[in-house]
């Protein structure tokens, strides 16, 4: 083994010049991880105002949205990091499927509310995905075709493992079972939108949202990308050939919320969170019409706040009539301009919530605390529920411009699997690089040690034996150097040794510290 | 997903099923013989198709089934499909028959008007053309973006990797 000094150079590029995320992004991160982390049924910092899980920012909005930030940020921020990323994203999977998030069903498939009174009442439903409802049988669908596309894991594909259990004491003999797939149930919602046109399938009975049927199109695409097939390209083309009938938006450049089912009857709303949403969502596979309205609608929605902040006040009408208050069309609109890449807008609206809307670090995570007053002594918006606190402040941060648009489009390259990657971490340290840099050949990590959390930084990396030999510096100290299986002795106060398949490293870091593993 | 049931009459007016195909492929179109645009370009397109797959074409049986069981009668089904397309088999029935059959296949349809119409409606439906086997089951379906060429070469791979002989 060479001594110090006579490795070859290992950074061929600066480290320092590569994107790296900031401490708010790390603090989004973590706080996903956190409430991913709570208890089975535990759902502290996610109880919003309203009840039975009824209203947009419920339990399932709030995991799916969560969960396509970690893909996003995976995607185009740390790409070498599977290990950062995975576990979390199981258990918000895990937790899709706890009847907390779903049986809110069995009382809203009987439908007969002010706007789907078509049928009158309705018999109640138990199976969340059989009919209607795909504002969380599509979740469901998109989250775990998405996991198996970010991660080539396949273990949402094998039979019941996508399966809805209620297990009751005094009622119910036998209780409720719902046995899926990732394709069971991708099949499922296929067919029900070719059943319909694929003009959509209905959220509430009677009630086609364009919204919630953006998120079985990204299921499609992730399935495409996985097994094949042009499901998402049928639907889409089927989309605009059905929605022609009403229009996506209206004449005034919004785009309209749903349709009447039965009726055939557009309802004519206007509201910024259906803009936004519906634009984050659309400008995956349509970003041109996306883009062409988005100017428009922020112009109209956007408020100057101080400081040259800016900022969205809450819909009229609902929920407030229901008694609760509610940030989401802030919170879409900072969605919708970081897709968009309205990098101004973004930052003046992170600015406001920033300032005004209850920023707050728990357990090292970012997040923003909910508020039910909408407005403070002063005049100033200040609401702020979990769903937007949550998840969609933070998917505005950790998204980049045309984030789901690259991620419906462009299939991760190929080749992508077998490049080294960190494919574990212990929690005592943040990842604030991750990327194999193809050209260098190196494995490029940024770690940090948490504040809040003692003890030697543990890593564990992929696909490091079948490339030759490799030189590991830390901080440009060479430390460490091996060919396939084999490693040299570590130098310092560093561990290694190669176990199944992975390379294991235990060190300690008192401050961010820069891995670079290159390959010669 | 697919059952792809059905009980209906021929264009020669004998009662069919399903079961009535056993042992040969069944290609299943859903349309309705006034439709001016999307039931011809489709028709035409699977008969290119199996015209393609020379001998090994007669082991499929191509079906249309109407969507307008109301104009489309036994003698209309035959008229239509022998003046213009001689491969297939028309099938019509009751509403009930037609929409149960529907059902079984999944199939999207919505009576609208239509001014160009001598009867002043049309019937826009799903333009899938819906593979099934020898056994009756549901093996794949082609959507009506799928050319000629693509659908001989996936019909000439089914049929081939299911032992069918030329």
């Amino acid at each position: 083994m060479a001594a110090p000094g006579e490795f070859p150079r290992n950074e061929p590029f600066d480290v320092e010049s590569l994107p790296m995320l900031d401490a708010d992004q790390v603090g989004h991160l973590r706080r996903i991880e956190n409430l991913s982390s709570l208890l089975p049924d535990d759902w502290s910092g996610m109880q919003g105002k309203s009840s039975l899980q009824e209203d947009f920012g419920g339990l399932r909005f709030q995991l799916a949205y969560m969960s396509y930030a970690l893909a996003l940020t995976h995607r185009h921020r740390l790409p070498a990091a599977p290990g950062l990323f995975r576990k979390t994203f199981q258990r918000l999977i895990e937790k899709m499927l706890s009847p907390d998030v779903w049986t809110y069903w069995h009382y809203v498939s009987t439908g007969n509310g002010p706007i789907n009174s078509a049928q009158g009442e309705l018999p109640a439903e138990w199976n969340p995905v059989v009919k209607d409802n795909i504002m969380y049988s599509a979740y469901l669908q998109s989250m775990a075709l998405l996991y198996h596309y970010m991660f080539n894991d396949g273990r949402y594909a094998e039979p019941g493992a996508l399966t809805m259990e209620l297990k009751p004491l005094y009622w119910g003999a036998g209780g409720k079972k719902f046995v899926y797939d990732e394709r069971s149930l991708n099949d499922h919602l296929y067919w029900m939108m070719v059943e319909k046109g694929y003009l959509g399938i209905a959220c509430e009975p009677n009630c086609v949202f364009q919204i919630c049927n953006q998120v079985p199109i990204l299921g499609f695409r992730f399935h495409d990308m996985v097994y094949g097939g042009s499901l998402a390209k049928d639907t889409t083309d089927g989309y605009l050939r059905a929605w022609s009938d009403f229009g996506i938006a209206n004449e005034r450049g919004h785009f309209n919320m749903m349709v009447q089912e039965i009726e055939r009857n557009l309802i004519p709303t206007e509201a910024p969170w259906i803009d936004f949403w519906l634009g984050s969502l659309m400008h995956a596979w349509n970003p041109g019409f996306v883009e062409e309205h988005y100017p428009a609608q922020i112009a109209r929605w956007g408020e100057p706040g101080p400081d040259g902040t800016l900022w969205v006040n809450e819909t009229p009408g609902i929920p407030s009539s229901l008694g609760f208050t509610s940030a989401r069309d802030f919170g879409w609109a900072a969605v919708c301009a970081s897709e968009v890449g309205d990098e101004e807008s973004l930052s003046k609206m992170l600015g406001y919530a920033d300032r005004f809307l209850h920023r707050t670090w728990s357990d090292g995570g970012l997040h923003y605390r909910r508020h039910d007053e909408s407005f403070d002594g002063e005049g100033r918006f200040s609401a702020m529920d979990p769903h937007t606190g949550n998840a969609l402040l933070g998917y505005a941060r950790l998204n980049v411009p045309g984030g789901l648009e690259k991620l419906y489009a462009e299939p991760w390259h190929e080749g992508h699997f077998e490049e080294p990657a960190l494919a574990g971490i212990s929690d005592n340290a943040d990842v604030l690089r991750a990327r194999f840099e193809r050209d260098a050949q190196s494995l490029v990590l940024t770690l940090s040690p948490r504040a809040d959390r003692a003890g030697k930084v543990r890593l564990e990396l992929e696909n490091i034996g079948k490339r030759g030999p490799w030189t590991l510096d830390i901080d440009g100290a060479a430390v460490l150097s091996g060919d396939g299986a084999s490693l040299d002795a570590p130098k310092g106060a560093v561990a290694a040794k190669c176990e199944t398949g992975l390379l294991h490293i235990e060190c300690a870091i008192d401050r961010p510290s820069n891995f670079v593993l290159t390959f010669h | 997903m697919i059952e792809g049931t059905f009980s209906l009459a021929d264009h020669d007016g004998n009662h069919v099923t399903e079961a009535s195909y056993r042992g040969r492929f069944m290609l299943v179109y859903f349309g309705f013989t006034h439709c001016r645009k999307v039931c011809p370009r489709s028709l035409a397109r699977m008969t290119a198709a199996l015209d393609a797959l020379g001998a090994l074409g007669r082991h499929v049986a191509p079906l249309y089934i109407t969507v307008d069981p109301e104009r489309d009668t036994v003698p209309v089904m035959k008229a239509f499909l022998a003046a213009n397309f001689p491969r297939f088999t028309g099938l019509t029935g009751s509403r009930e028959a037609i929409d149960s059959a529907k059902a079984s296949f999944r199939v999207f349809t919505r009576k609208g008007p239509d001014p160009e119409d001598a009867e002043g409606y049309a019937v826009p439906h799903t333009a899938f053309a819906y593979l099934l086997g020898p056994d009756g089951k549901y093996l794949t379906h082609f959507t009506d973006t799928v050319d000629e060429t693509e659908m001989a070469d996936r019909l000439r791979s089914v049929l081939t990797d299911a032992g069918a002989a030329a």
